[in-house]
């Protein structure tokens, strides 16, 4: 039999083959679920207008609201109204406002196990490539049509890239810098339809919550799904938010690839990825003095635990720069338990930052983070797009959360070195 | 399905879900709504140029970013016809497919039509005719399971009519 990689192995497992090669058409049995507020009500409609069946494994099947810790007016607490409804009508999971960022709840709630196949309307899905899952996003007839009444979706079989990363970081790049640097590196559509299997010695000596930041840039540079085979330390990571067992599956060592990144990160400088869009990256020299009025630690590429202490590290017994105005919003309730264990909450707020409830931050700005067209922020955001964020003037700077804290500090983009 | 009309512009790469169906308007309740909408962000022009043809063209990566199925259904409801890009970012692709939004690949298209032409292309075998121009091209068929689902109206006429059968 032809050597398979961890998502080959995923993917055949679920569709009850021996074995998939890049091209074929499965039909796959989904583990999880993941559905966001912003179109949970129209996966819903879908579902109950013209699929009418019952759903086969609510259990499986989460409703986030991440986007809105509130609803900011009256047809907005109409549509989260309309997403609980139907969750409680099918007995699917509800985490309702405060509960966090859909990703991380996810993780937290147990529901991302390696070896499994999660599926979501939210385009950052993939990140659950970090914990050894085939993980892909999926557009609302898929789940109301196939997820939700047969637990099925179908996939066709990506090629596969390996990007391998090597190295030791001389020049205090953390590793958002290195997957900013990467979004570059490999480029906006450099790999459309392609699976991503992140690893290399610099992968293998990072945490998990630092592993989760490179296959979250898959979406980004156009690729399907990307992966982190799991090891010991994903396997401990995932026993402690489950007891639910799991079977990992590994690639094996002579898998074939469509081609190889292989990239020395020793290096990377801290990097700054500018408006409008993610492949405009550079090091956050080439950003520098640029004026910032906002500064958020959330989002997709924020709001851990990790990145609240990076800020801590810069802001202890500092305030920051008179007129910015510095946002601090957990990606779940777990992580502002910890930060307030660890002292962070005040440290940050002493330094003028304000404590925001868990949730996907301004992404979007449903409910915080819109901007006037002089406006600009920087932040851990995972997107930079024009018209994201209130004005399509209004510009947003992307950057690690070192880099985040420094700005806040001096008003504009800086670099973080200084400080550290 | 051959689809004969006129290229209403091509496109260029990395267009972006988020500009096809901008945020502003992803509360649309309406198809209506969502079809007026389509591209505004990206060309002020296209419901213009939509009246003197249905082909859309794009460079690579058309879709790319944002999850949303409000991007395909918004070209669907405006009533384009056919959209051929060099390629997909692959929610898009997936999300058309399963709406009914006729799409195809073809990994040179940007190279030999433009605006006005005249196409005539067979989605099920990939045979692009740029009749104006006199030239021909070739674009990626759909595994017939995909074609299938895409040539019905979408996943749910398909599933619609396979409960029908039980």
């Amino acid at each position: 039999m032809m050597p398979m990689n961890m998502i080959e192995k995923i993917l055949a497992r679920a569709s009850g083959r021996e074995s998939v090669a890049p091209g074929d058409v499965v039909v796959a049995n989904v583990d999880t679920e993941l559905l966001h507020d912003l179109s949970g009500y129209i996966t819903a409609r879908v579902f109950e207008n013209e699929v009418k069946r019952p759903m086969r494994y609510p259990d499986r099947v989460a409703l986030v609201f991440d986007h809105h810790f509130s609803p900011p007016n009256e047809e907005r607490a109409r549509i989260l109204e309309i997403n609980r409804n139907f969750a409680k009508k099918h007995g699917a999971r509800l985490y309702d406002c405060g509960s966090g960022n859909i990703h991380h709840v996810g993780v937290r709630k147990g529901m991302i196990r390696p070896g499994t196949v999660v599926v979501g309307s939210d385009s950052h899905t993939p990140v659950h490539g970090a914990l050894g899952c085939f993980a892909a996003g999926l557009g609302n007839n898929s789940h109301a049509g196939t997820v939700m009444p047969f637990g099925k979706a179908w996939f066709m079989t990506p090629h596969t890239v390996k990007v391998e990363l090597f190295g030791d970081n001389r020049r205090k790049a953390v590793p958002r810098d290195v997957a900013l640097w990467l979004t570059g590196r490999i480029g906006e559509g450099g790999a459309v339809y392609k699976a991503l299997h992140f690893t290399g010695e610099y992968i293998r000596n990072l945490d998990v919550w630092d592993r989760w930041l490179f296959p979250l840039i898959t979406i980004d540079v156009g690729g399907k799904c990307g992966f982190i085979d799991p090891d010991e330390k994903t396997v401990r990571f995932v026993q402690t938010m489950t007891d639910q067992t799991f079977e990992p599956l590994y690639s094996d060592p002579d898998c074939v690839y469509e081609s190889v990144i292989s990239c020395d990160i020793s290096d990377i400088e801290p990097q700054v990825a500018a408006s409008p869009t993610l492949g405009n990256v550079k090091p956050v020299g080439g950003f520098a003095g640029r004026p910032v009025q906002w500064a958020e630690l959330g989002g997709h590429g924020g709001g851990r635990i990790e990145d609240m202490r990076q800020a801590a590290e810069i802001l202890k017994g500092r305030h920051i720069y008179p007129g910015v105005k510095f946002n601090v919003v957990p990606s779940s309730r777990e992580v502002f338990a910890e930060a307030v264990a660890e002292g962070l909450v005040g440290t940050l707020f002493d330094a003028g930052c304000t404590w925001f409830p868990p949730s996907a931050g301004s992404n979007q700005a449903i409910n915080m983070g819109a901007m006037a067209e002089t406006e600009a922020m920087i932040s851990t955001q995972a997107r930079n797009f024009p018209g994201r964020n209130g004005s399509p003037k209004a510009v947003m700077y992307l950057a690690s959360a070192y880099t985040v804290a420094a700005s806040a500090l001096k008003g504009c983009v800086a670099d973080p070195r200084e400080y550290l | 399905m051959v689809i004969k009309d006129r290229v209403l512009e091509v496109y260029p790469d990395n267009v972006s879900a988020e500009l096809i169906a901008h945020t502003r308007y992803i509360t649309a309740l309406t198809p209506q709504i969502l079809g007026d909408a389509a591209m505004l962000a990206v060309d002020p022009d296209f419901h213009a140029k939509l009246k003197n043809g249905g082909v859309m063209a794009a460079g690579w990566n058309f879709g790319c970013n944002s999850s949303r199925e409000w991007a395909p259904a918004a070209l669907y409801h405006s009533g384009v016809k056919l959209l051929i890009a060099r390629s997909f970012a692959r929610i898009f692709y997936r999300s058309a497919i399963n709406i009914g939004l006729v799409i195809m690949e073809c990994p040179n298209i940007t190279e030999w039509v433009k605006r006005g032409d005249e196409l005539e292309t067979d989605v099920a075998t990939g045979a692009i005719r740029n009749i104006t121009a006199g030239v021909s091209g070739k674009g990626t068929v759909l595994p017939e399971s995909l074609l299938r689902i895409m040539t019905a109206g979408g996943l749910m006429e398909v599933l619609k009519a396979e409960s029908g059968k039980k």
